[in-house]
């Protein structure tokens, strides 16, 4: 395997930061590989990715295409051989599908004949009928669409490398899980060598054959296949990385009832302060959880509170925080930082004690939806470079 | 470069393997109609007849106002004086030399202020672009009727003195319009543009100039209808045109020749901005 673009020592400064935005960056694009550049915004990976086909003049450092130092080459004759895709697609407006497509075909005087059977395959290649499609203006496409003719126009001269920035960024979800799984198809067929620039880690781990995770500067903190980021982070930074995204997004889908409860020190009010002093003592925690007849939640109460004696009806705090189990992760959370005890109660349907869910709850519930969204990517990833039907075709179908 | 590993490697088109079939294609938009959209106005679908009813019936009307001035000048009970000053013959020869004044003085700004523009909107001129239309302002600013006497004083009184004058008055509108309909496209079609290899030159000509094409014709539409007017006050510098025939009609105190002189400048200027927002329908990219 043979290193398509290798970037050596590849720096840039902009006049009046302190910091390069990218300071020495050394990394190497293998041959056929999609490479995703992916990091936090601002870390620099968008200069990078425009810095390879010179729309951003490096300060410092050299660019290798297929071996040869293009790093003050003609940059109209470089551009020409590297695909370039950005998230707003750009197409000309004023210019119809097929014009569009045939723009680098015709810089590099392609007779009419080869651009007319190019146009036909490449509309072919990302499924758009070229009768219906050909003649048409950008401004009558779908975003998904337009997305489409922007990879065909990348592809049109057949440039062996590709640049994507963000290109699926500015889809809703479906057409974006849609045009990703398209995308890794076409792939397979084309074997391009892409560098890919993503601020979505699941994202990276969907498309990417190698991740470079980048921090501030366009240094690399990692630089491995999706599998080992995920399994083996280099350090913190990569950890917290690929931790971020969907956490809060899953704590809004997943219910009370699929996490496993915290159990928590209960007495029955009508069992008096012994027992209730005896459950407390019994335990680690600070407060004992009241319950009546009936097992539901009614005061909390602290040990100092339960010296002395008397009926407990009237010490203690009144229990607010009570979720059922259909309740959101979300939806406990925002009780728990409202309850002074930092726990929220969860009760079944008639109004009686099931458990707690505290923090702790909270973070292995995280932790467990993680590692199950991570491992959907991943199974996701290797379905669709299997070839077998992506899940997003059961949406379309409907 | 080849493009042959592609031609190999892909399946007909329908078959399982496509990267997407041409039916999901239309599904993920919910089924467009293939013919959804092509229809707009001042494309060739329009029918002969709406085109001629939005090309030609304001014309109309502006003609039945001429020959009602016309049947007036002809019919009316005019002294000798307004019979002096309301020939044919002077009537034509002024509405001729008006649209002299106004087409030589608004295609020299277009020659002059679009370059200009195109100039400034460069980016390692940018920083220029404040300084010229500041200057452009200047025109503007300046009372018309100060700037043709100036340029009667510094060139000849008459017809080229208010060319010159013309000029620097319309130059402001083609010149700033020109400049925003540069700057209003997306950066991000130049940077695609200039992504897939295509040099300044051809990013100006086939990307950013048809592209600004509609703007810079507003500007050319505001500024030859600014110019029928401030033409009128020519004649105070004897350069002629219909300016000549109010002014003939104030000097000597007759009304009637001032209101068919006024009457036919405004239907010059409604004329001209017809048809110029015409010329702005056809000449406008399709797919805008």
């Amino acid at each position: 395997m043979t290193d398509m673009i290798a970037l050596e020592q590849l720096t840039k400064n902009y006049p009046g930061q302190a910091r390069p935005a990218v300071d020495k960056l050394d990394l190497t694009i293998p041959e056929g590989e999609i490479v995703i550049l992916v990091g936090p915004s601002g870390c620099g990976k968008t200069t990078t990715l425009k810095m390879i086909n010179r729309i951003i003049e490096p300060s410092s450092g050299i660019i290798r295409l297929q071996g040869e130092d293009v790093t003050r080459a003609d940059p109209d004759e470089l551009r020409r051989r590297i695909g370039y895709v950005i998230q707003q697609v750009g197409l000309f407006p004023h210019q119809t599908i097929g014009r569009n497509i045939a723009a680098v075909p015709r810089l590099l005087g392609w007779s009419r004949q080869r651009i007319a059977d190019r146009l036909d395959e490449l509309l072919h290649l990302v499924g758009m009928d070229p009768a219906t499609y050909l003649g048409r203006y950008p401004k009558e496409l779908s975003g998904g669409q337009r997305q489409r003719i922007g990879v065909a126009r990348a592809l049109a001269a057949d440039p062996p490398v590709m640049l994507m920035d963000e290109p699926f960024g500015a889809l809703d979800p479906i057409s974006r899980e849609r045009l990703q799984n398209e995308f890794l198809r076409l792939q397979g067929q084309i074997g391009k060598t892409i560098v890919f620039v993503t601020h979505d880690i699941d994202e990276a781990i969907k498309m990417g054959d190698r991740i470079a995770i980048l921090r501030e500067g366009s240094t690399v903190a990692q630089y491995d296949t999706p599998e080992t980021v995920l399994a083996a982070p280099a350090d913190d930074f990569v950890k917290e990385f690929i931790g971020s995204g969907a956490s809060l997004k899953g704590l809004g889908l997943a219910r009370v009832r699929e996490v496993s409860l915290a159990d928590w020190p209960t007495s029955q009010i009508s069992a008096g302060r012994e027992a209730a002093r005896r459950a407390l003592d019994s335990s680690d925690h600070g407060w004992v959880l009241l319950l009546d007849e009936q097992r539901r939640p009614v005061r909390w109460v602290e040990a100092r509170a339960l010296q002395g004696e008397g009926s407990l009806d009237r010490v203690g705090l009144e229990v607010r925080a009570i979720v059922e189990p259909t309740a959101t992760l979300v939806g406990a959370l925002e009780s728990m930082l409202g309850s002074r005890v930092g726990v929220v109660v969860v009760v079944d349907g008639s109004g009686a004690f099931l458990g707690t869910i505290d923090m702790r709850v909270i973070m292995s519930a995280v932790e467990v939806m993680r590692a199950a969204a991570h491992k959907r990517v991943l199974d996701d990833r290797r379905r669709v470079r299997a070839g077998q039907e992506p899940p997003a075709n059961a949406i379309a179908a409907q | 470069m080849s493009d042959r590993t592609l031609v190999g490697d892909v399946p007909p088109h329908g078959e399982d393997e496509a990267f997407l079939g041409n039916d999901d294609a239309l599904a993920l938009v919910g089924g467009t109609d293939p013919t959804r959209g092509t229809r707009q106005p001042g494309s060739r679908s329009m029918s002969v007849a709406v085109k001629a009813r939005r090309y030609l019936g304001f014309p109309a009307v502006l003609a039945l106002v001429c020959v009602a001035v016309g049947t007036y000048v002809a019919r009316a009970d005019l002294d000798d004086v307004e019979r002096r000053l309301l020939t044919f013959d002077r009537i034509i020869d002024a509405t001729l030399v008006h649209l002299q004044l106004v087409g030589i003085s608004t295609l020299a700004v277009i020659v002059l202020a679009v370059p200009l523009g195109i100039l400034v909107t460069r980016p390692a001129a940018t920083r220029l672009t404040p300084v010229v239309v500041a200057l452009g302002n200047l025109g503007q600013t300046v009372p018309s009727l100060g700037v043709i006497v100036l340029f009667a004083i510094l060139f000849a009184p008459g017809f080229k003195g208010a060319v010159f004058a013309l000029v620097v008055y319309a130059f402001l509108p083609i010149l700033r319009n020109t400049i925003v309909g540069l700057q209003q496209i997306d950066p991000f079609l130049i940077e695609s543009a200039r992504g897939m290899g295509m040099s300044n030159g051809t990013v100006l000509r086939s990307i950013e100039l048809p592209l600004a094409v509609p703007v810079i014709l507003a500007g050319v539409r505001t500024a030859a209808v600014i110019n029928v007017g401030t033409a009128t006050i020519g004649a105070f510098t004897n350069a002629g045109g219909l300016g000549g025939i109010i002014f003939g009609g104030i000097v000597q105190s007759r009304t009637p020749v001032i209101v068919v002189g006024s009457i036919l400048t405004a239907v010059l200027a409604l004329l001209l901005d017809h048809v110029l927002g015409v010329v702005e329908e056809v000449l406008r990219p399709r797919g805008l």
